[in-house]
């Protein structure tokens, strides 16, 4: 079968991303952007555009002049024209559609304490990309040039966890991770049983009591795949525990981040909770940038719970593969090899290997965090003026404590921030305002001078941000109002109390045992 | 009064069944009963948002699926011509994905039947899967007699 159509549509694509780069570039674009407040994205705007433009223009005309024979190359040929089709969806909310929101929703003035409706409803470019998906699949419907494509979200989305793995440091990864193994560990075990629980009490057959179980304790839909086979699930039950699961994560993904807000969640128990509570691991990073969309440390911890979810998962396929074979007479015995090696998710590995490269200061330096770091080996016209050190000079007495003297001491006799330790002290004192505002701004001077962030892993979170959006707008394209129509039966019922229990009580454990500080 | 071709719509769910039955007491002596066998396309979304598993896994659980949906074709297929033709009657078997409706006027336009026989709408309340025939679209565009089987009695 040959799968590359002969269509404009993507030439027509490539087209629209190059105008928007020009249109930019000329400054055609300038009352919008200044009305929009989108200053800050044009060199993002104009960068991807041209890309995606250069990219779609070669494809377009290859895919109307190009003779396309049946075959790998014809194959990957033909997904080009379905990512251009979301990245101009995905790129037209969060450069034009999610900024016209917020400000709408700020004409319209502070909803809940000083928050906008688009801050408490989560309408940012995250939730609306993957409700425009969603429309696209359901009224419109993916066009058949783009239906290949449509399908590399999923790429998207776990090259965008791969490259998360550059921005962790070893001791943030190893609390995070023993974090998630204990909560995770208690609710994915916890669902599971009470569903088969439930289900034996219920009177479910075995089969949809095992697919049940999976989607609803460990990652959702892709449990439920994974398990359907191992504990021969019928077509209706599986229909109806996806069903089941859509729904609740859909509904969770709006539901959650209201809740986080009026909780007064921080990044840590927001990812810790969505990573616990949401069924389905799409809608966990969904909500999590749906919860901060202008940063990315509730999506780092909530990834981390999304990873452990998914290395829970052989686990639980052999659980249940066992759990089954017990029950059901003439039942194929598991290949526990064959099931731990195929379930295993290779793009774990790839986080882990970039996480272990950015360790070893192949993108920044070793102690950087987040990308930032201490370097104090900087130009003589960054280092302190005569004029600034005598201002911190005659202020330096009304300091009491020691070390902040100490730390001011050095940076007046050395004209910068001689060490880590220093900058950090110093950087209380101007938080806790101890000195004039000149004082202050001298300081804050000096910190920048020796801060330093990496181009690599800033361009990192650049990719990642525009990964995650790419592909939540693809997987909202693969989300049918039919298939969540077939929630229905035991299922709604068994996974609508699990489902509550596990949001509720994750909440509340969270709410009371776990701290912003990781 | 009888009909020598009648196509059935029919997905072995009990008010499927009640139209197969119907059918059957519809069709002349040596007449023909054509079954149409839809499978929705709500299934083409049901590998929905996974997207943590990888391809092996993927493909599969596809397989699977595919051989559960095959099966119950099968046996459904193999109820039905079993009955038809132990009453004398010839059987043709069809199957489709997509729309009920749709594959259904499709199957009807190719055909040359004297009439069409469907079950009717599951009662409200009732376990199955929520894909229902769009009567209206049915109604406007088929070219032949419809009769709707009564829904079996809970």
């Amino acid at each position: 079968m040959v799968y590359t159509k002969k269509n404009p549509a993507p030439l027509i694509l490539g087209v629209v991303f190059l105008l928007i780069a020009v249109t930019l570039q000329m400054g055609l674009q300038a009352g919008l952007v200044e009305y929009l407040g989108i200053g800050k994205k044009t060199a993002e705007m104009i960068n991807t555009s041209y890309v995606a433009g250069i990219i779609g223009v070669v494809a377009g005309i290859w895919y109307l002049v190009g003779t396309h024979r049946e075959g790998h190359l014809d194959y990957y040929a033909s997904t080009v024209g379905g990512v251009l089709f979301i990245l101009v969806i995905a790129m037209v909310i969060r450069w034009y559609v999610a900024p016209w929101v917020a400000v709408m929703s700020k004409a319209m003035g502070p909803v809940m304490g000083d928050k906008h409706l688009h801050d408490v409803l989560g309408l940012n470019y995250v939730v609306l990309g993957i409700l425009a998906g969603i429309v696209v699949v359901n009224v419109f419907k993916i066009p058949l040039w783009a239906e290949n494509g449509v399908r590399m979200s999923r790429l998207g989305l776990k090259t965008g966890v791969i490259l998360l793995g550059t921005l962790y440091s070893l001791a943030e990864l190893a609390n995070l991770g023993r974090l998630s193994v204990v909560l995770i560990g208690f609710f994915v075990l916890g669902s599971v049983g009470l569903v088969l629980w439930m289900g034996r009490r219920r009177n479910i057959p075995n089969s949809m009591g095992g697919v049940l179980s999976a989607g609803m304790g460990v990652c959702g839909v892709s449990a439920t795949v994974a398990a359907s086979p191992v504990v021969n699930a019928k077509s209706t039950e599986i229909a109806y525990t996806i069903g089941t699961i859509l729904l609740w994560g859909v509904g969770c993904m709006f539901l959650f981040p209201v809740v986080g807000h009026l909780f007064g969640m921080g990044p840590v128990q927001f990812g810790a909770w969505a990573g616990t509570g949401i069924l389905n691991s799409a809608q966990v990073a969904g909500a999590a940038l749906a919860f901060q969309p202008n940063g990315i440390e509730t999506l780092k911890v909530a990834e981390i719970f999304n990873i452990t979810r998914v290395l829970f998962l052989p686990i639980i396929v052999l659980w249940l593969a066992v759990w089954y074979v017990r029950r059901e007479a003439g039942a194929e015995k598991v290949n526990i090899g064959r099931v731990v090696f195929e379930k295993f998710p290779m793009f774990v590995i790839g986080f882990i290997l970039m996480f272990a490269l950015s360790s070893t200061g192949v993108f920044a330096p070793k102690q950087h965090y987040k990308g930032k770091y201490f370097d104090n080996n900087i130009k003589a016209e960054k280092m302190l003026k005569s004029d600034q050190v005598a201002t911190l000079q005659a202020e330096i007495g009304s300091l009491q404590r020691n070390d902040q003297r100490d730390a001011l001491q050095r940076l007046i006799d050395n004209k910068k921030v001689m060490s880590i330790d220093d900058d950090d002290t110093l950087r209380g004192v101007v938080n806790t305002k101890l000195l004039s505002k000149d004082a202050n701004g001298v300081l804050k001077g000096a910190h920048k001078a020796v801060r330093h962030t990496s181009k690599k892993i800033a361009a990192f979170r650049d990719w990642i941000t525009l990964l995650f959006a790419f592909g939540l707008t693809g997987l909202g394209m693969q989300i049918t109002l039919a298939s969540i129509k077939q929630a229905g039966g035991q299922p709604l019922v068994i996974g609508g109390v699990v489902g509550t229990a596990k949001a509720v009580l994750s909440l509340i454990v969270i709410l009371l045992f776990v701290h912003e500080t990781i | 009064m009888q009909f020598k071709n009648i196509l059935v719509a029919s997905h072995d769910t009990p008010g499927a069944r009640a139209a197969e039955r119907l059918a059957l007491t519809l069709c002349e002596a040596g007449g023909s009963l054509h079954h149409l066998y839809v499978v929705p396309d709500l299934w083409k979304g049901m590998l929905g948002d996974d997207w943590l598993n990888n391809a092996v896994t993927q493909d599969r659980f596809g397989k699977y699926l595919e051989g559960q949906l095959g099966r119950e074709i099968d046996e459904a297929r193999q109820r039905l011509q079993a009955d038809v033709e132990g009453r004398g009657l010839r059987y043709h078997f069809e199957f489709r994905v997509g729309k009920p409706a749709h594959c259904l006027l499709e199957a009807a336009g190719e055909g040359s039947h004297d009439i069409v026989v469907i079950g009717a709408p599951r009662p409200k309340g009732t376990e199955g899967l929520r894909s229902r025939m769009e009567l209206e679209i049915l109604v406007r565009g088929l070219a032949l007699p419809l009769v709707i089987a009564p829904a079996p009695a809970q």
